[in-house]
């Protein structure tokens, strides 16, 4: 991966060559707790080595599908949660962020003792889960987050005076009267006004409750707001109300927004560039243009082909994507998206446990299983009851019932007694690689490349 | 893979009603007065289309939808008037449910009025067939209806599972209650010498779901097939729910409600509404808290019910890209009245109503410049004991004064499609003026 594609260039923002915020192989994971004793039996990866760069005055839109990750990922950048590994930047210059992935591409044992000081200072000055308490506090005014469920974020048994207020108090930013003129302001910015002070959240509408996030989240004057489906919740006619008062904000205030939500009609009104998730991991990023004229990553697509639009003709089928998101705790080998895709290859990944995954609706076919030994996780021995229970699973092996690019992997499907030894060809995780410029994706099938 | 999707019903013969919603009116006490919710709604839906329901929150689309299976709480409610006529649908003796002239190919036929032996009398107005006010049938009528002749998905679907009963056996009971002749053959159980009346149990009033399987079970030729039976029917709702894309049907059917997210229990209670066959599938906003894919998988699947019965859809929905997607026509709703009704195609080339108007325009496009989204301001009034006027006026850019005096009613303007709005039609005599497009201000 060269650092181009980590982090691709957008000519438009280009100008500024402050960024507010860079992600370093961003990886989440929660531990699975089970039993009495709490054992960590596995680990959801929730957020799975991302990389992104959100510059001044941009917005960033973060989509895929629900449980891929989005929330757990605002969360990390927020500083409202520690990531598992990785890093996130803020207020850094392009030249230093270089700087900074070539340094941590370097494994740690490899750094000289220069290489390690460089970077100790450089996370000192912008990590923001290795800042002092002070720039920690001053990372978390610049940083605010809205969600999407406006209700359930504002204390009911607080009046709006005290919601929005809270934060210049806290930062001993105003207090007396100059706290409810500043109040008023910030209300008045988002469409609101002083006759709303003395009124608790449930006695607003719920745009009218998300205008009051957004006041809360304005009110220390933030460089960027992490957006968490702030329409979510609303009518196309309100929802059209807040996307108008945030570009709005945006232009007088410079602010950068990271934009998460699953609506791609939202998105590709609001976002300058794109970053799509599946499974924790990022498939494709680039300018909104191009992913949306010309989307490289099958994900992507079958996302874009399912989201109605107005524009859409109205005779043709929505396009479904079979199956489901696999679990994050066990995600699937090569490209996470290879269980699922309509055009995967024999190169994607195939695994064992798409064994399992692919077949577990066929009746009675690992009823007689009675051990397994994994090996890796392309191969694994599988011991039956009997030697026609394991014979039954090589000849499904090798019928329809499975696809064929899955056939085409499978290197070896050999029954001995009652064991079976499954053999797949076995696959790297796929990376992200350039296919225009600024435009990204994580796909073996490169129309460049053929 | 990209399979079948969910296109629209391409056929325009106007297929027999199969519900007429007349004059409905629903109303809530509140401390403030009476809460006009539905104030004089009235449509008709056909065998076989998908009748869109639009408009913002509040304005009445729940309490219509609800009002079919008469599951508006009262008090608060009130029913403040109107009827809901409903055709009940039995299988076509002509060619036993395969399809016939007869039939238009459906297999099913509405059931003779037995008041009148299909003359046309007043109780089934003067139709000869069976027809039903749903807002006046007795309970246990109506609660055989429910989920059997109509099938409701709601939009939280918390409430509308048992908590106390498994995923499985809540669906099972689906299939032993409504389509017990194909759990038989399934089971491979030869049928012939059965009762066909015992084998059609229905469920008895306040009678809890585990109940049914055991009767079922205790006719003497089924008992000894018990397993094979449980068998069938486990098959039968695990094949359900993974035609909904949950992940592991198998494992969800021994879970409990609470232990599922809600996409997850919306998908649940999707597959129970798709395992029996109604005559009428009423979806309020099943889809919107799920994925574009997950959701593009129910349409399609909601879709098939539709050719496989004919079964008419109502769908609610403020999502108006997806509503013109699936449905054939389309009823703009609006602070308890229709202010807008049309074929689909028609209302999204040429909305009328200036409120239609504004919800197209709100939506967000790649062609509109940001922050210049047409937002209707304001939201939608609460109407307690309003006085004659438009609805939407108040929020309406073409608003003249007559419009705040006088009621605009439901008019026609074009071949099936009615508009409510003074611009279309003339205001009683002595008002102040009539309002134009033109007074649009953007
Ligand atoms: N049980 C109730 N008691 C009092 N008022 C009610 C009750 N149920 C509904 N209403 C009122 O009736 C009106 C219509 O509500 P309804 O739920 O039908 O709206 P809706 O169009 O379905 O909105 P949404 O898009 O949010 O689902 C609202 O003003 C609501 O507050
Ligand atoms: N606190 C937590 N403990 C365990 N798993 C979690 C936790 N928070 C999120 N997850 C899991 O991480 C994955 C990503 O979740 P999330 O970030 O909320 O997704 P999104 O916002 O994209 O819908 C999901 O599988 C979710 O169940
Ligand atoms: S690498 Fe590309 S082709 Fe292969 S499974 Fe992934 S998305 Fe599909
Ligand atoms: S013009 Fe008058 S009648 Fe027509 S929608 Fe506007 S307010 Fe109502
Ligand atoms: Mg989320
Ligand atoms: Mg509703
Ligand atoms: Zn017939
Ligand atoms: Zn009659």
């Amino acid at each position: 991966m060269t650092m181009e594609s980590e982090h691709p260039q957008d000519d438009a923002a280009a100008a500024s060559d402050k960024l507010i915020l860079s992600l370093h192989g961003l990886k989440k994971h929660f531990p699975i707790k089970e039993g009495a004793l709490q054992r960590v039996v596995g680990q959801v990866r929730a957020v799975d080595g991302v990389s992104f760069d959100i510059r001044s005055g941009e917005t960033v839109g973060l989509v895929g599908e629900s449980g891929c990750g989005k929330t757990t990922l605002g969360r990390c950048v927020s500083g409202l949660t520690d990531p598992s590994d990785g890093a996130v930047y803020f207020n850094i210059t392009e030249g230093d962020r270089d700087r900074v992935d070539a340094l941590r591409d370097i494994p740690d044992e490899q750094r000289s003792e220069q290489e390690r000081e460089e970077l100790a200072a450089l996370d000192e000055a912008h990590c923001i889960n290795q800042l002092n308490e002070q720039a920690r506090r001053h990372y978390r005014r610049n940083c605010q987050v809205v969600f999407q469920d406006a209700f359930a974020s504002l204390n009911p048994r607080h009046l709006v005076n005290d919601i929005v207020g809270r934060p210049l108090q806290v930062y001993g930013e105003a207090s007396g009267s100059e706290l409810t003129t500043r109040t008023v302001q910030l209300l008045e910015q988002v469409g609101l006004g002083s006759q709303h002070l003395y009124r608790y959240p449930h006695q607003f509408s719920g745009g009218q409750r998300q205008r009051i996030s957004i006041a809360r989240a304005l009110a220390l004057n933030p460089e960027l707001i992490i957006l968490d489906e702030p329409t979510s919740a609303l009518d196309v006619s309100v929802q059209a109300q807040i996307l108008n008062l945030l570009h709005e904000l945006q232009r007088e205030r410079n602010l950068a927004y990271l934009f998460i939500t699953h609506d791609l009609s939202v998105v590709r009104h609001m976002a300058d560039r794109i970053v799509v998730m599946y499974l924790g991991k990022v498939v494709e990023a680039g300018r909104t243009q191009d992913i949306f004229e010309r989307p490289q990553h099958p994900y992507t697509k079958a996302l874009l082909a399912a989201s109605p639009d107005l524009s859409d003709d109205t005779d043709t089928e929505i396009p479904t994507l079979e199956g489901t998101v696999p679990d994050p705790a066990h995600p699937p080998q090569g490209c996470r998206f290879h269980t699922r895709c309509p055009v995967a290859t024999p190169a994607c990944g195939w695994d064992v446990d798409d064994v399992v995954r692919g077949l577990e609706n066929q009746e009675n076919l690992f009823d007689g299983l009675s051990a397994v030994n994994r090996v890796s996780p392309f191969e694994a021995q599988l011991t039956f009851d009997n030697e026609a229970s394991a014979r039954a699973l090589a000849d499904t092996l090798h019928s329809n019932a499975i696809s064929a690019s899955m056939r085409e992997a499978l290197e070896e499907a050999v029954v001995r007694d009652r064991t079976i030894n499954i053999r797949f060809n076995p696959a790297e995780e796929v990376e992200l690689t350039e296919r225009a410029p600024g435009h990204i994706a994580a796909c073996v099938l490169d129309p460049a490349a053929r | 893979m990209m399979s079948e999707g969910a296109e629209k019903n391409p056929s325009k013969s106007p297929a027999p009603v199969v519900a007429s919603v007349a004059d409905l009116q629903v109303h809530f006490q509140s401390k403030r007065g009476i809460v006009h919710a539905v104030d004089g709604v009235s449509f008709d839906i056909h065998d076989g289309e998908t009748l869109g329901l639009v408009g913002e929150t509040g304005c009445g689309k729940s309490v219509t939808a609800r009002s079919f299976l008469r599951l508006v709480p009262k008090p608060p409610g009130i029913d403040a008037g109107g009827s809901i006529l409903f055709r009940p649908r039995t299988t076509c003796d002509a060619c036993e449910g395969r399809g016939c002239e007869s039939c238009h190919q459906t297999g099913r036929v509405s059931a003779g009025c037995s008041a009148c032996s299909g003359k046309g009398c007043s109780e089934c107005v003067q139709s000869g067939e069976e027809t039903l006010d749903l807002m006046q049938v007795s309970n246990s009528r109506m609660r055989s209806l429910r989920g059997d002749r109509i099938a409701m998905i709601f939009q939280d679907p918390g409430k509308a599972l048992n908590p106390a009963l498994t995923i499985g056996s809540q669906i099972a009971e689906v299939f032993y209650q409504h389509r017990s002749a194909e759990v038989l053959d399934a089971a491979n159980v030869d049928v012939s010498g059965i009762d066909p009346g015992s084998l059609l149990l229905k469920r008895q009033a306040a009678q809890q779901s585990r109940t049914i399987e055991r009767t079922l079970l205790k006719i003497p030729p089924l008992r000894s097939r018990r397993n094979q039976i449980t068998a069938a029917v486990d098959d039968m709702v695990a094949d359900a729910l993974a035609e909904t894309q949950i992940a592991n049907p198998r494992k969800i059917m021994q879970r409990y409600p609470h232990e599922l997210s809600g996409g997850m229990r919306q998908r649940v209670m999707i597959a129970q509404a798709l395992a029996c066959n109604p005559d009428l599938l009423i979806a309020d906003e099943p889809t919107t808290a799920l994925d574009v894919t997950v959701q593009a998988r129910i349409l399609e699947l909601i879709h098939e019910l539709q050719q496989r019965r004919q079964t008419a859809v109502l769908y609610i929905s403020h999502d108006l890209s997806l509503v013109r997607r699936i449905c054939d026509r389309v009823a703009v709703m609006y602070a308890g009245r229709i202010v807008e009704i049309s074929d689909a195609d028609q209302i999204f080339q040429d909305p009328r109503h200036p409120y239609t108007r504004g919800l197209l325009a709100a939506l967000p496009s790649a062609t509109q410049s940001r922050g210049k989204l047409a937002a209707i301001e304001g939201t939608v009034p609460e109407l307690v004991d309003p006085t004659p006027s438009c609805r939407f006026s108040g929020r309406c850019p073409n608003e003249v004064e007559t419009c705040a005096r006088f009621d605009p009613h439901l008019q026609s303007v074009g071949d099936e499609h009615s508009v409510a709005c003074f611009i279309y039609h003339e205001p009683p005599e002595g008002s102040g003026g009539r309002p134009t497009l033109a007074a649009r201000s953007s």
